[in-house]
């Protein structure tokens, strides 16, 4: 389980998080909605603390960090309990597909490589790119890059997958490869927090759907609940503006 | 002034330069060797955004890209053995050459710096971040990740910095380091035949650059795709 709470964050003056509670279950997938600037980014980040929150308490399994004591130590196993789908893919662009799923196992959990080659290439199978394996990222299409970054982020088996629009840089006709991957692993029991923008993705893929705006969250629930009879004014307004033909329908 | 031409001064001269090559490419390797240390250091404070240290590394960096090589060599070659009187250093006794492959290490560290940073620069923080992600430490992401993508964006540069240090080790004569330009000057003068001695050096000098080039170009192809790993 995953447990966020009090979470705060700043950038100068500027407050950008001010004050997350979450809590996510195991096995559940998590859809993280709200306007340009509401923070979501900025919360997936203070997750695997690319972005150093200025105070909270972000706990995962069994492990626990307190944003305003720890050591660099303590950091380190935090990033080992998730990993992260990037919006613009962030492959290694010096590695193939297969080195980029293999780096993380290798220098990091230390499994032989041979054990780790074995692993990639039945994930890169199981993401469509079985052909890919030797291909550079330069060699690759937007959809495809990101299917290895999904491959990626599953070889460290982590606690829970961070996803930040990981179909919004792709062109339209690639969308479907990205979310129909994402939505296989859902299906496999793997927790996700994903933060996106597409809505029908979100309400059929979701367990839970969290809605931010202004650096809080103004409402969570079921995605049936939250997208049909949403009971706070902005995310109405949110919904409404983002689904402009008159009401949501399923 | 001169004696009249005669083509075979210029074979001879050409052989008599070749044990000279050995001494000039000593400089050129020793300077770039200290350059790539002093540069990575210099380039350091850059990087990371460090306070106090960034201006002095900015200063160095001005000082010696923005003043003539042979005016370095000078201030070097006789201000620094006045200096180090003051600490109670001897340094009258030193060989030139010692000063030359400093001034010219140092030289090619301001160079090798502004290179550093740009080809680090040139891999995009998202890598990084990616890397951070899969679990890996600062160093870890930056010798994994970074190094590799950053060698093979500043091969081409380093090539041209071999190339234009190549050139300046002729100003090292100036401090009575006998190295192919001093050499041949030497030959040129006391046998009077002027052009041929620098017929033979500019073929030497453009022989070894045309060699240094063409190795150069041969590992930046190899580097081109997979950085280091390749090597
Ligand atoms: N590194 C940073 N330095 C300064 N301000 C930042 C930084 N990162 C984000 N911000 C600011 O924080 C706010 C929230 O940004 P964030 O990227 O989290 O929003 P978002 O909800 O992900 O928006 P979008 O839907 O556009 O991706 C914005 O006002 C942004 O300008
Ligand atoms: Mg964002």
């Amino acid at each position: 389980m995953i447990a966020l709470s009090g979470i705060k964050k700043s950038f100068g003056k500027n407050e950008v998080l001010s004050g997350i509670d979450l809590k996510v279950n195991r096995g559940e997938v998590v859809a993280i909605l709200g306007p340009s600037g509401s923070g979501k980014t900025t919360l997936l980040r203070c997750i695997n603390y690319l972005e150093k929150p200025d105070s909270g308490v972000i706990s995962i399994g069994d492990f626990k960090l307190n944003c305003r004591q720890h050591g660099k130590k303590d950091v380190h196993a935090l990033r080992q309990k998730s990993a992260m789908v990037f919006q613009q893919y962030n492959l290694f662009r010096h590695k193939t597909a297969l080195e980029n799923v293999m780096e993380g196992l290798v220098v990091v959990r230390k499994v032989s490589k041979a054990e780790a080659r074995e692993r990639s290439i039945a994930l890169l199978e199981k993401v469509g790119l079985g052909a890919k394996l030797n291909a550079y990222p330069s060699e690759l299409s937007g959809g495809q890059q990101q299917r290895v970054g999904i491959a990626r982020a599953l070889a460290l088996n982590p606690e829970v997958i961070l996803f930040d629009e990981p179909t919004s840089a792709l062109d339209p006709e690639l969308v479907g490869e990205v979310l129909s991957v994402i939505r296989q692993i859902a299906e496999e029991g793997i927790t996700m927090i994903i933060v996106t923008h597409e809505m029908g993705f979100a309400q059929e893929v979701a367990n839970h759907v969290v809605f931010m705006d202004g650096g809080v969250i103004v409402e969570e629930g079921e995605p049936k609940q939250l997208f049909r009879y949403p009971k706070e004014e902005r995310t109405q307004q949110f919904l409404k503006r983002i689904t402009p033909e008159a009401g949501y329908s399923i | 002034m001169g004696a009249t031409f005669d083509f075979s001064f210029v074979f001879q001269y050409f052989i008599k330069l070749l044990p000279t090559i050995q001494l000039t490419l000593l400089i050129v390797a020793s300077a770039i060797a200290i350059g790539l240390v002093v540069g990575f250091l210099v380039a350091l404070p850059q990087m990371y955004n460090i306070p106090v240290l960034r201006r002095v590394s900015q200063v160095y960096i001005s000082f010696f890209r923005g003043t003539p090589i042979l005016i370095q060599l000078f201030l070097f070659y006789y201000g620094l053995p006045e200096m180090l009187k003051l600490i109670a250093v001897d340094a009258a006794r030193w060989p030139a050459l010692y000063f030359v492959i400093l001034t010219y290490g140092l030289h090619s560290g301001a160079f090798m710096s502004e290179m550093i940073r740009a080809a680090v620069a040139s891999v995009d923080r998202g890598q990084v971040e990616a890397a951070y992600a899969v679990g890996m430490t600062g160093p870890q992401a930056f010798v994994r990740i970074v190094l590799p993508q950053a060698f093979a964006t500043a091969l081409p540069v380093f090539s041209n910095l071999i190339i234009a240090s190549l050139k300046d080790t002729s100003l090292a004569f100036s401090v009575g380091v006998m190295e192919l330009t001093g050499k041949a000057s030497t030959l040129a003068v006391v046998s009077r035949h002027l052009i041929e001695a620098y017929i033979s050096l500019a073929a030497i000098y453009f022989i070894v650059s045309f060699v240094l080039e063409r190795l150069l170009r041969l590992l930046e192809q190899r580097v081109q795709k997979r950085g280091l790993a390749s090597l």
